[in-house]
């Protein structure tokens, strides 16, 4: 079964809004083949209806809800000196209500052949009765279902990926523009996805493994990733993320608040609908690591660049506890055993640490596509920055530059100091060796065959250069 | 009056928060709460709607962008809310709270005015 929403406006008091390809697409994308498609109005001035679009007789049920229930008719309802607990902005609109009773909040409709069963006059239309407003229809749809994702997909996107992404369409799809349209960007812009493919990875390796449950993991995971990161851009005062402006820099810094909050609270409600309180204990833990590391790492820019034991407890705040939680919980979710769940979580600590550090080194890459020295220029906690400081040569010059203004001759001239030293490459074996500790983890436990997929992500998410 | 030793537990890092307006919403929400539940569960359930409204509130969620330290404490207790709610409370209201959340950031998103957040969260630890 797959539960989406459908969300529009509408622009005047009584409007037929025709939701018949709008459900065909929906249909289409789930892959529904033969089954029943759900509607319920989430309104008590919206009604559904299913009858023919024809301008005229859409005009003819306008005048005959008028009759029925007129617009200036006397309603109790309306009378808010007789009534308690009314909102500041409550509408005067008994005569909308009235006219709801006549429609239905609720239709059920066929499908069979991966379309609608309709007669050749039928459409579906949501009814609105007191507009103009911002409107949701909740949708269901069961039965059989092929595998049948119509998303665009990277061209080599595997099965697992399909759906992950499927299931962040069909996510945001549900939500209210105004924080969609903003997290949309984000997503459709890129990110390596790391998180659900952890989740997919190690959510095989118990006796209960689903891939469209995981899918809903995995697309919550890498929501609430996301939502983090519109929060971080604002507090970094980062202008581009993934080479597009951040929401902050796009639309605002209380946007950014308003969405980074509502993905914060729907990743975690989607995976408390899962109901399986293993799962939502360990994300939940991950998520407040995040914060107290967020708040350690803008704590420490006074003493930029800080030192190693900081760099690495606010990096496995910051970054490794989401890695470790995705393992984590991907393996809770199949009921994967407490020795496999604990060990693709150190595993998921180490990698997430070392991704981190190839993440800083990326930094000083003229290959990158990024502008070299970024982190530099916004104080961002650096573990080639901390090294070359340490340096015997280049360590006091760094730490001259860092005390002082960092413009861009200054940021190029940090740079170009950390190039020269052996930061960058000290920064490399660490790396590399915490990913062979993080393959160790995986020595200790049985993996059904998964072990050479997860070793060679674990390497090639530090040997990379963007 | 101090946080209890249980609730102190949870207060780690936000204690500086309980006499600026925590403590007052807490006893709030304790009062709203239904005394049939659970005895030693309401003054974590309470915590944690207290630390959702004291979060949006530090936020500026709605209204003017707080600056990022205090938005980075308003994540905090929301993160730690919602955790205390994964091990306190039942599956109902864990959900009922994040729609609470999401409601009100969408209303704030779309400039709208939300339901006053004391009424949403009373209503999230009533849920069944």
């Amino acid at each position: 079964m797959i539960a989406t929403r459908l969300a529009f406006s509408t622009a005047h008091p009584t409007e037929f809004i025709d939701l018949t390809e709008r459900l065909r697409d929906e249909v289409r994308r789930s892959g529904l083949t033969t089954g029943r498609i759900h509607l319920q109005s989430l309104h008590t001035t919206l009604g559904l209806a299913v009858n023919e679009n024809e301008p005229l007789l859409l005009r003819d049920f306008m005048s005959m809800l008028e009759r029925l229930a007129p617009g200036d008719a006397t309603y109790e309802h309306d009378d808010f000196s007789r009534r308690i607990d009314i909102a500041l902005d409550e509408p005067i609109n008994g005569h909308a209500h009235c006219r709801q009773l006549l429609l239905t909040g609720f239709a059920t409709l066929l499908v069979e052949d991966g379309d609608l069963v309709l007669g050749r006059w039928q459409s579906v239309f949501a009814v609105e009765l007191d507009g103009p407003r911002e409107r949701q229809v909740a949708v269901q749809l069961e039965g059989e279902f092929a595998h049948a994702p119509t998303l665009a997909l990277p061209r080599n996107a595997g099965e697992g990926t399909a759906l992950v992404e499927l299931e962040l369409a069909r996510q945001l799809m549900a939500d209210p523009d105004p924080v969609a349209v903003p997290m949309r960007r984000l997503l459709e812009a890129g990110g390596k996805r790391l998180r659900p493919r952890l989740v997919q990875l190690t959510a095989q390796l118990g006796p209960e493994y689903q891939p469209l449950r995981t899918a809903e993991l995995a697309a919550a995971v890498e929501i609430l990733h996301n939502a983090t990161l519109v929060h971080d851009d604002y507090v970094d005062e980062s202008t581009h993320r993934r080479g597009r402006p951040t929401v902050a820099a796009a639309e605002g810094a209380e946007r950014a608040i308003a969405v980074g909050d509502y993905y914060f609270a729907k990743a975690t409600r989607l995976i408390a609908e899962q109901g399986n309180n293993n799962v939502t204990q360990t994300i939940a833990a991950a998520l407040e690591a995040i914060c107290e590391a967020q708040i350690d790492d803008v704590g420490l820019r006074g003493a930029y660049p800080g030192d190693r034991e900081s760099y690495v407890r606010v990096v496995r705040g910051k970054t490794a506890a989401l890695f470790a939680a995705a393992c984590a919980s991907g393996a809770q979710l199949s009921g994967a055993s407490a020795e496999i769940v604990e060990a693709l979580y150190r595993y998921g600590d180490l990698l997430g640490t070392a991704f981190q550090m190839a993440d800083d080194m990326v930094d000083f890459s003229p290959m990158s596509g990024k502008p070299v020295g970024l982190d530099i220029k916004q104080r961002v906690l650096s573990l080639p920055l901390i090294y070359a400081a340490e340096d015997r040569s280049v360590g006091p010059e760094v730490r001259r530059l860092l005390a002082g203004a960092l413009g861009d001759h200054e940021v190029a001239q940090v740079a170009s100091l950390v190039a020269s030293s052996e930061a960058l490459s000290r920064v490399g074996d660490e790396a590399r060796a915490l990913v062979e500790q993080a393959v160790e983890e995986l020595e200790k436990v049985e993996l059904n065959g998964l072990r050479p997929t997860l070793i060679s992500l674990a390497r090639s998410a530090v040997d990379r250069a963007s | 009056m101090s946080p209890t030793p249980v609730l102190e537990r949870e207060l780690d890092r936000l204690e500086a928060l309980w006499d600026e307006g925590l403590a007052d919403c807490y006893h709030s929400y304790l009062e709203t709460m239904d005394s049939a539940g659970d005895p030693e569960l309401r003054p974590r359930l309470a915590l944690a709607a207290a630390l959702v409204e004291v979060g949006i509130r530090l936020q500026g969620l709605g209204g003017a962008a707080a600056p990022a330290p205090a938005l980075l404490m308003g994540d905090l207790c929301l993160a730690r809310s919602s955790r205390i709610l994964t091990d306190s409370a039942t599956r109902a209201v864990q959900v009922a709270f994040a729609r609470a959340v999401e409601e009100m950031s969408s209303a704030a998103a779309s400039g709208r005015e939300a339901s006053p957040v004391r009424d949403l969260l009373a209503r999230a630890l009533a849920a069944r």
